[in-house]
C-alpha cells in the first residue's frame, strides 16, 4: 500500500490502522534522522510523536500529486523541530519546563509542496541522473545541515573544496532539471 | 514573462525545507509560483529530503509511545482542510493567488509616490512582509540592513546595479547590499518585500518610511 493513499484513508475515514502503519513506518525514521542532525534522543522521541500526530490532524492537507508522503512528513518534522528550538531559546529565559506543541501552522501552507503534473516527472528523472555523489553531497548539506568540516570527514576531500563541491552538484541539478522532459 | 533574477539555491533549499521564516517563505513562494525552473529545483530538493527520511536507519520509539499518540487522538479530529475566508477589498486587482488568501493591514502612504501595506502573518518570527507601491521614476529607498531582504516584483520594474527587476524576477539583498533602486520610468512598481533585521535608511524618505517598516 502506498503512503499517500494510507493517509488519504486517515483524511477521510480517521482509518487508525492506516494511522498506525503511518506511525510504525515513519516514526522511527523521524527519531533516527533527528539524532542524526544533533537532536538528543528524548527531543527526538517527543518531535517524533508531535510530527505523527500532524500527520493525522492535517492528513486532509496532504496533496497526493506533490512532493510525496515521505517529504511532506520531512517537513513536519523540520517545522516542529525549528520551533521545538526556539521554545528552548524562550524557555531558558523564562527557566520554565514546557511541552511540544503538535502544530505550526506554518507548514498549512499549500504551497509548500507545490511539484505538480509534469514537474513530477522531470524532477524524478533529473534526480535519477544526478550522480549518487552528487545526491549525497547536496543531502549531506541541506537537508542533514551538516557543517563542512564533517561533509569533507565523510567524503574524505579537504575541507577547502566542500564548497566547490556542493556548487557543482547544485549547478549539475540545475542543467538537468532545464534538460529533461 | 521573462524571469532573470532568482532566489540563491540556498533560499530555495531553505524553502523547500520548510526552513524559512513565514514572511520569507511567502515572497519565495510567489516567485516559484511563477517560475517553472525554481519550482522544479524545489520540487527536487522536496524529494531529496523525503528519500533521505527513507532511507534513515529508524530508531524505536518509546513502548508507549502509539498509545499517547492514540489517547490524544480522541480530543483531536483531523482538521479540515484550511479555508480562508477572501479578504472584503483586496490592496489591487491582480495579486498572484497565493497574496489573494493573506490577511492584510492597513494601507499607508508613507511620502509621495510610496505607499506600503503590511501582510498579517499569524507566525511570522523574524521577518516581516508587506507590498510596496512606487511611483514611476521615483528613487526608492537607499537602505542597509543587518538581516536580509527578500523582494518579488509584482508589477512594473526597477533597476540597480545587479540589474532590471521586471515582474516574477527576484532580488535577494543581505548585509552586505547599499545599494539605491530607481522605479522604471514608465508605469508604478508593486513589490512583496519580506524583510529581517535592523534597517538603516538613508535621507529624508528612510526618515520618513522607517517607523512604518517597523512594523
Ligand atoms: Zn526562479
Amino acid at each position: 500500500m502506498e503512503w499517500a493513499e494510507l493517509i488519504g484513508r486517515v483524511a477521510v475515514h480517521g482509518d487508525r490502522d492506516a494511522f498506525r502503519l503511518l506511525f510504525e513506518h515513519f516514526a522511527p525514521r523521524v527519531k533516527g534522522l533527528l539524532m542524526k542532525i544533533g537532536t538528543d534522543a528524548d527531543t527526538a522521541e517527543e518531535i517524533a510523536q508531535s510530527t505523527l500526530l500532524a500527520v493525522w490532524r492535517k492528513a486532509a492537507q496532504f496533496d497526493p500529486s506533490s512532493g510525496g508522503a515521505a517529504a511532506w512528513i520531512f517537513t513536519i518534522a523540520r517545522n516542529l523541530r525549528i520551533d521545538a528550538a526556539r521554545r528552548a531559546v524562550r524557555q531558558a529565559r523564562a527557566d520554565q519546563p514546557g511541552f511540544i506543541d503538535e502544530a505550526d501552522d506554518v507548514v498549512d501552507s499549500p504551497e509548500i509542496l507545490m511539484t505538480r503534473g509534469e514537474d513530477v516527472s522531470r524532477v524524478a528523472a533529473a534526480l535519477l541522473r544526478l550522480s549518487e555523489e552528487q545526491s549525497r553531497v547536496v543531502r549531506m548539506s541541506f537537508i542533514e545541515e551538516r557543517p563542512h568540516a564533517d561533509i569533507a570527514e565523510s567524503l574524505g576531500i579537504p575541507l577547502g573544496t566542500v564548497k566547490s563541491r556542493i556548487r557543482l552538484a547544485m549547478n549539475r541539478l540545475r542543467d538537468l532539471l532545464d534538460e529533461s522532459t | 514573462m521573462t524571469i532573470n533574477h532568482h532566489p540563491p539555491d540556498e533560499l530555495l533549499a531553505d524553502f523547500a525545507t520548510g526552513r524559512l521564516d513565514e514572511a520569507d517563505h511567502l515572497v519565495v513562494a510567489v516567485h516559484i509560483a511563477q517560475c517553472p525552473a525554481c519550482r522544479r529545483f524545489a520540487g527536487a530538493m522536496e524529494h531529496l529530503a523525503g528519500a533521505t527520511l527513507e532511507e534513515t536507519a529508524p530508531v524505536a520509539m518509546k513502548a508507549d509511545a502509539f498509545a499517547a499518540i492514540v489517547a490524544k487522538l480522541d480530543e483531536l479530529q483531523p482538521a479540515p482542510r484550511a479555508d480562508v475566508p477572501p479578504p472584503d477589498v483586496l490592496p489591487d486587482d491582480d495579486l498572484p493567488e497565493i497574496l489573494r488568501r493573506c490577511r492584510f493591514g492597513k494601507q499607508r502612504r508613507v511620502a509621495p509616490g510610496l505607499k506600503l501595506q503590511p501582510i498579517i502573518l499569524p507566525s511570522a518570527k523574524q521577518s516581516r512582509a508587506f507590498l510596496l507601491w512606487s511611483a514611476p521614476g521615483a528613487r526608492m529607498l537607499q537602505h542597509s540592513h543587518s538581516g536580509t531582504e527578500l523582494t518579488c516584483v509584482l508589477k512594473g520594474s526597477f533597476s540597480h546595479e545587479a540589474g532590471r527587476y521586471g515582474p516574477g524576477d527576484f532580488d535577494f539583498g543581505d548585509g552586505d547590499v547599499d545599494h539605491q533602486p530607481v522605479v522604471g520610468p514608465d508605469e508604478p512598481c508593486l513589490c512583496l518585500v519580506a524583510m529581517s533585521g535592523d534597517l538603516e535608511l538613508h535621507g529624508l524618505l528612510g526618515r520618513l518610511i522607517s517607523p512604518f517598516v517597523r512594523l
